[in-house]
């Protein structure tokens, strides 16, 4: 979603932050908070990189407790912080650690004493009481604790960070790509970035460069003539499409593939694998990884193999692992913790800083840390906010559940809701709210904003009913008078909406591909004769490549 | 226990085809099917061959026919006589097609706006399929409160030349909306509620009016398109059981030329379809038992001679002497695939022909060469017997008609209607010979449990 409001005319900022993801949205907040004028920039629509990819684990830290005390104290702190801040965003489904045959004894008793260490409420419950909360889980698991995890929703919580950042004078523009940096001497003093949907670009002058391009930091540093290596890490993860639990459940052992299923929204994702990849934008999504992730994820759900897969997508981890050789500031030698680099001591660029690694849970604590280290630097001594303030649109307190759209109408009169996409109950009028305060580039955008398109049927019945909303909005404000050919915000969309659900339904079908089998393959094969043998769809099907290798191999969730 | 001549297993085109010839030959013969079928998902149009580079039907079906493993290499002979023979059933029972194998294909316009290529329509589809006069209009009209079709989005799309390729398409495409009698509430009419609807004479007429003043606001436009010439594109809803009364009415009572689009599931010209296919069968003495996936199949040597239906309180056997096969393929759910990449046969655990498990899908969802996993199914000699890899058939009474034919990629050649009724024919024929019901102690032989 393109934001509407950038209409600043200087195009200089405080601060310039490279990245719309969770991270740069946190760290774009946290500065707004402590008075620094600040623009974000990214690439593409927020959350489309790793944070828009992750299986949606709102951490407890009990899968570091054993290995990482620090990283997990961190998790739970976050946890509690996101819970308070965010409550929308986070659903309390409480997480299990479960014993399963195939575990060792020996970590099962370091386990409780671990997370105790770390601050973790971690209560060990009978077996039965488990089965009978959650019955599609392995009957053979021998011991189950029980501890704080829930699942957590990334794009309303970018949505909120950016949101509060506005608020308070900074500003961020998605479809927006950084394609170079004006060095003086020691300093950034300016950065070119390109508007990808127009092509045309734009100077910003900035006073310090805040890189938090996550996996992509390598080429970020790379334009500002730093070099620095990443370590993208792929990790796929499976969607199921039912919740087969409704507990965040993990198998208690050393953390490895398929090993945890978190329920998010009317889903269930099974992750993950862990693969070292060279680009973070090509990888593919094997048959092969599926099935050894449906394997490892049998362990915890027997039944596992016999219930509908309905997609496959991966991300990519913004690993880093800091060189022996490096500065004190740089060495938090833990490869899932997070890691402040200050390219001044480093690589000789005074105002440049990139903050790599680190989890979704503990975002707003990596752009507190990277915030304390861009304030100290520019003087500015106003302390951090951001854990004691609710983000904008959250009611304190309550979180999100499963019925609430339901319940919502329901609250409303209830009656014939106008569903546009049944499966996730998407209707009219919470697309025309979207769409009034969003600009959506695409249908994808509107994916992320509203979960249209989501459910087990993929994008089949709500793709071209979320065009023909656009293209009438676009035609009603036409008719009423407005600038011909601009029909309001949506009129990027609208002037292209047949493309829109090509776009969508093929950006659908790389997540399908991997997994195609069973009741899904069907669903596929009914949707596709619906779309070819009755609607033609391929006369709308622009043969031009629309972007690079990327569009071909890579799935989002 | 019930008996047959002939078991049909599916309720498609196809399976409803082959019924229907069997039942005219005289022959007993009993439908089962778990649920409905491709109808209730297509266009209602019976597409033949629809190649891109082709001028008639006839012309894809003889390069189709021409490669190597086609259903067509078997079938080209069957489709005009199969087609001449279902058209005039489907007629009889009020509902009439146009266009035949020698009908040039046309880019017929969609209700995604996008086009199509077809010859063979229902009637009430037929007049987008006329080639468009210079300075033709077209009007497109939707209904307020009916999320499946768009009239702003569509229009928009039709107006690009692109989406008409090389064909010029009408000169100027305006979309309008009606807000149909006592549905001002509703936000979730289905197509085939409307099409319900518009089975009352007095609803329709009413609809009828309501249609009449939009294109009149519409004409008052600038520019916009006159009422008495150009044509009007409707949602295809205009009426269910009493679809030919209704589609005459508004012909006669409208303005513009209408015809019908047809929109994503439940097609309602797909439904009229099937209606017509049953009710003829009926007419014609067969049965039809709709609601329960096959439970058992019985066999003796190489021949089927029983298949049993859970029922709703028990099981219910038909001894037979033939089956047909019509279970759809894939999107019909008579072959299933598993996380391996398995493919099953769900009824008689035949043995499926198909590509690579590495090589199913295209890495594009619209690859102009389509999916290789298209073209699995099960193979077959020439009177449509499964044969096993070396080419022996594997039972001597059962036929393979439809969708689950291999070799063919029905999405990109649209031939699945040809294939589905010229099989269905050629099965029903090449049975009469061998579809004698076995006594009842030969039961117990073997059986096969899907």
């Amino acid at each position: 979603m393109v934001e509407s409001s950038r209409m600043t005319e200087s195009h200089a900022f405080d601060v310039l932050v490279v990245g719309g993801g969770a991270t740069g949205a946190g760290v774009l907040r946290d500065l707004a908070r402590r008075g620094l004028r600040s623009l974000l920039v990214e690439r593409g629509d927020f959350g489309t990189g790793t944070t828009g990819r992750y299986h949606g684990l709102l951490h407890s830290g009990g899968r570091y407790a054993v290995k990482d005390s620090q990283a997990a104290r961190e998790c739970i702190d976050e946890n509690r912080v996101l819970r308070r801040i965010a409550p929308a965003s986070v659903e309390d489904t409480g997480g299990y650690f479960v014993a399963t045959p195939d575990d060792p004894d020996d970590y099962l008793d370091v386990f409780p004493a671990a997370c105790e260490k770390a601050g973790i409420e971690c209560d060990e419950i009978p077996v039965a009481q488990a089965l009978r909360r959650e019955p599609a889980l392995n009957p053979k698991i021998r011991r189950v604790f029980r501890l704080p995890d829930g699942s957590i929703e990334p794009w309303n919580l970018i949505d909120a960070n950016v949101a509060d950042a506005r608020a308070h004078g900074s500003d961020a523009w998605s479809y927006h790509r950084v394609v170079g940096f004006e060095r003086e001497g020691e300093r950034i003093v300016a950065a070119t970035v390109r508007d990808e949907r127009s092509g045309t670009t734009t100077k910003v002058s900035t006073r310090f460069v805040v890189s938090a391009a996550g996996a992509w930091a390598g080429q970020i540093a790379a334009m500002a003539g730093v070099e620095l290596t990443m370590r993208p890490g792929k990790g796929v993860m499976l969607i199921y499409n039912q919740r087969m639990t409704d507990t965040v459940v993990n198998r208690c052992h050393k953390a490895g593939d398929g090993d945890i299923m978190v329920p998010v929204h009317t889903v269930a994702i099974l992750g993950t694998t862990d693969v070292k990849v060279p680009d973070p934008d090509v990888y593919e999504i094997t048959r092969g990884e599926v099935a050894e992730l449906i394997a490892e994820g049998e362990k915890l759900f027997p039944d596992l193999g016999r219930m509908r897969l309905m997609r496959a997508y991966a991300g990519v981890r913004p690993l880093y692992q800091p060189p022996a050789d490096t500065q004190a500031s740089d060495n938090r030698a833990v490869s899932r913790a997070h890691t402040v680099i200050d390219h001044a001591n480093r690589d000789g660029v005074d105002n440049f800083v990139s903050i790599v690694g680190g989890k979704l849970t503990t975002f707003r604590l990596m752009a507190q840390d990277t915030v304390d280290v861009v304030a100290a630097k520019l003087g500015v001594t106003e302390p951090c906010t951001t854990a004691d303030t609710v983000l904008p649109n959250q009611e304190p307190g309550k979180t999100y559940w499963l019925g609430h759209r339901l319940a919502e109408h329901e609250a409303e009169g209830g009656g014939d809701a106008a569903l546009l996409c049944e499966c996730e109950f998407v209707t009219r009028p919470m697309l025309n709210a979207f769409l009034d305060t969003h600009s959506a580039c695409s249908i994808d955008d509107i994916r992320r904003g509203t979960r249209l398109g989501m459910g087990p049927c993929q994008g089949g019945f709500c793709t071209f009913r979320a065009a023909g909303l656009v293209a009438e909005r676009a035609a009603g404000s036409a008719g009423a008078g407005g600038p011909a050919g601009a029909g309001g915000a949506d009129a990027t969309l609208a002037d292209d909406a047949d493309q829109a659900i090509v776009g969508y339904l093929r950006e659908r079908f790389k997540g399908t591909r991997p997994i195609a089998a069973g009741r899904q393959l069907q669903e596929l094969w009914m949707v596709m004769g619906m779309y070819v043998g009755a609607l033609g769809i391929e006369s709308l099907v622009d043969r031009e490549p629309a972007e690079p290798a990327r569009e071909v191999v890579d799935a989002q969730r | 226990m019930p008996s047959a001549d002939v078991v049909v297993v599916g309720a498609g085109l196809s399976g409803l085809t082959a019924a229907l010839a069997v039942a005219e030959t005289g022959a007993r013969v009993q439908v089962v099917a778990k649920g409905h079928a491709g109808t209730h998902w297509g266009s209602g149009g019976l597409d033949v061959a629809g190649l891109p580079g082709t001028a008639t039907p006839r012309e894809g079906l003889a390069s189709l026919a021409a490669l190597p493993g086609h259903p067509y290499a078997h079938l080209a002979g069957d489709v005009a006589p199969a087609l001449e023979w279902l058209r005039a059933l489907l007629a009889a029972q009020g509902l009439a097609y146009q266009g035949d194998l020698d009908t040039p294909l046309q880019l017929v316009p969609t209700s995604i706006g996008g086009t199509r290529l077809a010859a063979i329509l229902p009637a009430a589809q037929a007049p987008a399929a006329r080639p468009w006069a210079a300075g033709e209009r077209l009007v497109v009209c939707g209904i307020a409160g009916f999320k499946d079709f768009w009239p702003d989005a569509i229009a928009a799309s039709l107006s690009r030349p692109r989406v008409w390729a090389e064909t010029s398409g009408p000169e100027r495409v305006d979309a309008v909306s009606v807000e149909l009698p006592g549905l001002a509430a509703r936000h979730n009419l289905s197509a085939l509620e409307l099409a319900r609807r518009l089975d009352d004479p007095s609803w329709r007429a009413a609809a009828i009016d309501r249609i009449v003043s939009a294109l009149e606001a519409n004409a008052a436009k600038p520019g916009g398109a006159r009422p008495g010439s150009g044509r009007l594109a409707l949602p295809a809803i205009l009426g269910l059981n009493d679809h030919a009364a209704a589609f005459d009415e508004f012909r006669r009572c409208l303005p513009m030329e209408p015809f019908e689009m047809p929109l994503v599931q439940p097609s309602v010209p797909g439904i009229r379809l099937y209606n017509a296919l049953r009710a003829a069968l009926i007419g014609a003495g067969g049965r039809v038992l709709i609601g329960e996936p096959v439970a058992q199949v019985d066999r003796t040597g190489d021949r089927v001679i029983a298949v049993a239906m859970e029922a709703a309180v028990r099981t219910a056997t038909f001894r037979t002497g033939a089956l047909i096969l019509a279970t759809g393929g894939i999107a019909g759910g008579g072959i299933v695939a598993d996380n391996d990449g398995h493919l099953e046969e769900m009824v008689l655990g035949m043995p499926v022909e198909a590509p690579e498990f590495a090589d199913w899908l295209a890495p594009d969802a619209f690859d102009p060469s389509g999916h290789p996993l298209e073209a699995a199914g099960i193979r077959t000699d020439a009177d449509l017997r499964p044969v096993d890899r070396s080419g022996k058939p594997i039972f001597e009474n059962v036929r393979v008609v439809g969708t689950m034919l291999a070799g063919q990629r029905y999405l990109r050649e649209r031939c699945r209607d040809g294939v589905s009724i010229a099989s269905g024919w050629r099965a029903a024929k090449t049975l009469t010979a061998v579809a004698v019901p076995l006594p009842v102690a030969a039961a117990a032989s073997g059986s096969v449990r899907p």
